[in-house]
């Protein structure tokens, strides 16, 4: 027991003395979470779309303010001789909606008035968000704002996030995914290093077993890992108003396990792989761009094609993001999370041995 | 003007490029980590973002059970938006499989559905909807209304609704209904994909160029060799531009690649010229060499220089427009993505594989990012240089 708090008072020396690794654990996780949160979100709320009136009547000018008084979508102005599509390039225009002339004839008259609406498909998910809130709005306009007379009725409720924030889902994401980072790199760097500087030897000759040797290891990046969550559950909890519903404890358990699972992959990779160079890219391929993409961060695994979406299963991060959405907005606590937190456990444990394997012998390799 | 260019090309620079080339030559190492990781990331990267809503599992608790409710069920699982997932008996369970995430979407229908319709009111069902996924939820609500509305009309023409049908003459007496004709422009399949990957090439250049640009200017100086460049005869920037040229005829290659790829395999359409986004994609390498010679230039060892890049590519691809539309960003936030590259090339990729455009409408773009590579690497040759001097 002393040798390994005397492993962890030793790494935790190191790290304070490298301003640069310090940068990186404190300093760096903030920025992104602030950054990334808030910017990687799909959902966008005040699209512009630009109108052509051929029409100009009361009829028609009262159908546009039922556009106007939408806040997903605002209107801009474009003249009538230039073609909508011009708007589109720049996204000056998401979409352009056309009125005919004879648009107020026609309401008069009872029969169906058609309007063309020409969405920008370039990207796709925006387009069908604005063909969506168009929808909508024809739906409303249609019914009269007079009683419903639609048969049947669908009432929405939209639980957990009610307000349709996408900040309440990205931030928990990137809080993952720089959880799933910096703690990682910073033991597979310290690992490689004693690789590469022979340090190691040292390690060899003492009387250190390898088990308690990266188990020191292990524990100082696991708070170093708990450490940077702090900060990071604060700006949460602060710029992205965010708050714990129903029980933390789940939580709180998921993510000292969760430290504790990268700390044991980052050792992993400096113990398997003694150069500093090469562990910043595996680092930066598992800890980065398997839990980006492959962990629901921003799309929904159910979108990975099957022939790719079992790697997910595999992705550390998985769990835990689940985890920490449950904690932030659903509130089901224990029952829906106790095995995911198994799992994180398992997976740390199974990178744990992994690296106690190629450590075992305490031998230089020949 | 024409001294300097005499001077660039001289034997000297040749030579020197040539001493670049061969070092590349030895070490495969460097023209493979220039091919593989991005053909990788653009396949990984556009086939796994996905925002397309569809499948939702969806429990149904279904109390009414007459065929009338069994129909409003087929109904809304024979689109492709939903699919059903099972049945529920109490409120309790349903709720809980939407807290395990089980199901991302619940309707319960009441016991009196069937018999408030053949009376003619109105029926009301309740859609549940995870909401936690924003975008989803959006999306999903936008199908729920329409399925449910469709279906309400079938029912009203059909005759079920002898009410109802009074109901509506009266209303529609006042006005018509206006019929919203929607037609998606660029890219009427709604793939995804098309988004995803013109914005990940833009990112792959400016990303993969610093890289690789920093690892190259760095190893000279770790090895201890650049002092013996600095004895050669040859200028700073001479040397400079030796090193730059291989490295951006090799990324080049890869840009040429990915844009084969993009077309190959996720079959984004090439409207525009060719030499457009060739020439974009040009700039948007120079750079990213200029940002890596650039760290490069701050550190001394490569790790040091993998370390800071940290630092400088999330907010550089955060921040771009390339995964996620750029007004999903902060209102703050979106002036920013002016100075990107990123977004620049975004755009004109964007633009004229997709759209078409030509130089006439993008020139603005283009300018931007001619600014930024001249700035970027004439910053960067100043700062190697007066660390050489």
């Amino acid at each position: 027991m002393r040798r390994i708090f005397a492993q962890t008072k030793k790494e935790f020396t190191q790290i304070l003395r490298d301003r640069l690794a310090l940068a990186l654990v404190l300093v760096l996780p903030l920025l992104i979470l602030l950054l990334l949160g808030s910017a990687i979100s799909l959902t966008v709320t005040e699209l512009p779309i630009v109108v052509q009136d051929f029409d100009d009547s009361t009829a028609s000018r009262n159908f546009i303010d039922a556009f106007r008084a939408s806040n997903a979508l605002y209107v801009v102005s474009w003249p009538s001789n230039r073609k909508p599509e011009e708007s589109f390039n720049g996204n000056r225009g998401r979409a352009a909606l056309i009125i005919p002339a004879h648009f107020e004839r026609n309401i008069l008259r009872g029969s169906s008035a058609p309007v063309q609406f020409l969405v920008d498909g370039s990207d796709a998910n925006t387009a069908n968000l604005v063909a969506g809130n168009a929808i909508r709005i024809i739906r409303a306009y249609n019914a009269g704002g007079g009683a419903d007379t639609a048969p049947v009725k669908a009432e929405i409720r939209l639980w957990y996030n009610p307000g349709l924030s996408s900040d309440k889902y990205s931030g928990p994401g990137v809080f993952v995914l720089a959880m799933s980072m910096f703690p990682p790199l910073l033991a597979s760097l310290a690992m490689a290093k004693e690789g590469e500087k022979k340090t190691i030897l040292q390690v060899y000759v003492s009387n250190i077993p390898a088990q308690q040797y990266l188990l020191g290891k292990i524990i100082a990046f696991t708070l170093v890992g708990i450490a940077e969550s702090i900060p990071l559950i604060i700006l949460l909890r602060t710029y992205f108003g965010l708050s714990f519903v129903g029980d933390p404890s789940p939580f709180l358990v998921a993510t000292v396990l969760y430290a504790f699972c990268v700390a044991s992959f980052g050792v992993m990779v400096g113990a398997l792989i003694p150069s500093r160079v090469a562990a910043i890219q595996v680092v930066a391929l598992g800890g980065f761009l398997l839990v980006f993409l492959l962990s629901g961060l921003i799309f929904p695994i159910d979108n990975i094609p099957p022939e790719l979406r079992w790697i997910s299963d595999f992705v550390w991060g998985k769990y835990y993001i689940y985890v920490v959405r449950d904690a932030f907005l659903q509130g089901s606590g224990w029952p829906s999370t106790w095995l995911r937190n198994v799992v994180i456990a398992f997976m740390g444990s199974i990178f744990y041995f992994l690296a106690w394997g190629t450590m075992r012998r305490m031998q230089v390799k020949a | 003007m024409q001294n300097l260019t005499a001077r660039v090309f001289n034997h000297r620079v040749a030579a020197l490029i040539q001493k670049e080339f061969s070092q590349v030559r030895r070490d495969r190492r460097v023209a493979l980590s220039l091919i593989v990781p991005p053909v990788l990331q653009l396949l990984l990267f556009g086939s796994v973002l996905n925002s397309k809503v569809e499948n939702l599992r969806l429990g149904v608790m279904d109390d009414s059970r007459t065929p009338q409710s069994r129909e409003l069920v087929a109904v809304l699982t024979d689109s492709r938006s939903f699919r059903l997932s099972g049945y529920y008996l109490s409120s309790k369970q349903l709720s809980d499989a939407i807290a395990r995430g089980k199901i991302q979407a619940g309707v319960v229908i009441p016991y009196d559905y069937a018999r408030t319709l053949q009376r003619g009111r109105q029926a009301s069902v309740q859609f549940i909807l995870n909401a936690m996924d924003a975008n989803t939820a959006t999306i999903a609500r936008n199908y729920a209304e329409g399925v449910i509305a469709t279906y309400g009309m079938g029912l009203r023409s059909s005759g079920l609704r002898a009410n109802g049908r009074q109901n509506d003459s009266r209303g529609s007496s006042h006005h018509g209904q206006v019929d919203l004709q929607v037609s998606f422009l660029y890219n009427p399949g709604l793939v995804s994909s098309w988004f995803t990957v013109t914005g990940i090439f833009g990112l792959l250049c400016i990303l993969n160029g610093s890289l690789v640009a920093a690892a190259t200017m760095v190893r000279e100086r770790e090895a201890g060799t650049i002092e013996q460049l600095l004895m050669s005869p040859a200028s700073t920037s001479e040397i400079i531009i030796a090193k730059i040229t291989p490295l951006f005829f090799l990324l080049c290659l890869m840009a040429l690649f990915a844009i084969s790829l993009m077309r190959v395999v996720f079959h984004v359409p090439f409207h525009g010229s060719f030499l457009v986004v060739a020439g974009a994609a040009a700039l948007c390498l120079l750079s990213g060499i200029g940002i890596g010679t650039f760290i490069a230039t701050f550190t001394k060892s490569a790790e040091q220089a993998q370390l800071s890049s940290f630092f400088v590519n999330p907010p550089v691809a955060s921040l771009s427009g390339a995964l996620t539309p750029m007004e999903a960003m902060p209102h703050w936030m979106q002036p920013l993505a002016q100075f990107n590259p990123i977004y620049h090339f975004g755009v004109i990729a964007r633009g004229s594989m997709l759209k078409g455009s030509g130089i006439t409408t993008l020139w603005p773009h283009f300018l931007a990012l001619l600014a930024f590579t001249v700035v970027l690497v004439s910053l960067s040759v100043w700062r190697f240089r007066k660390q050489l001097g």
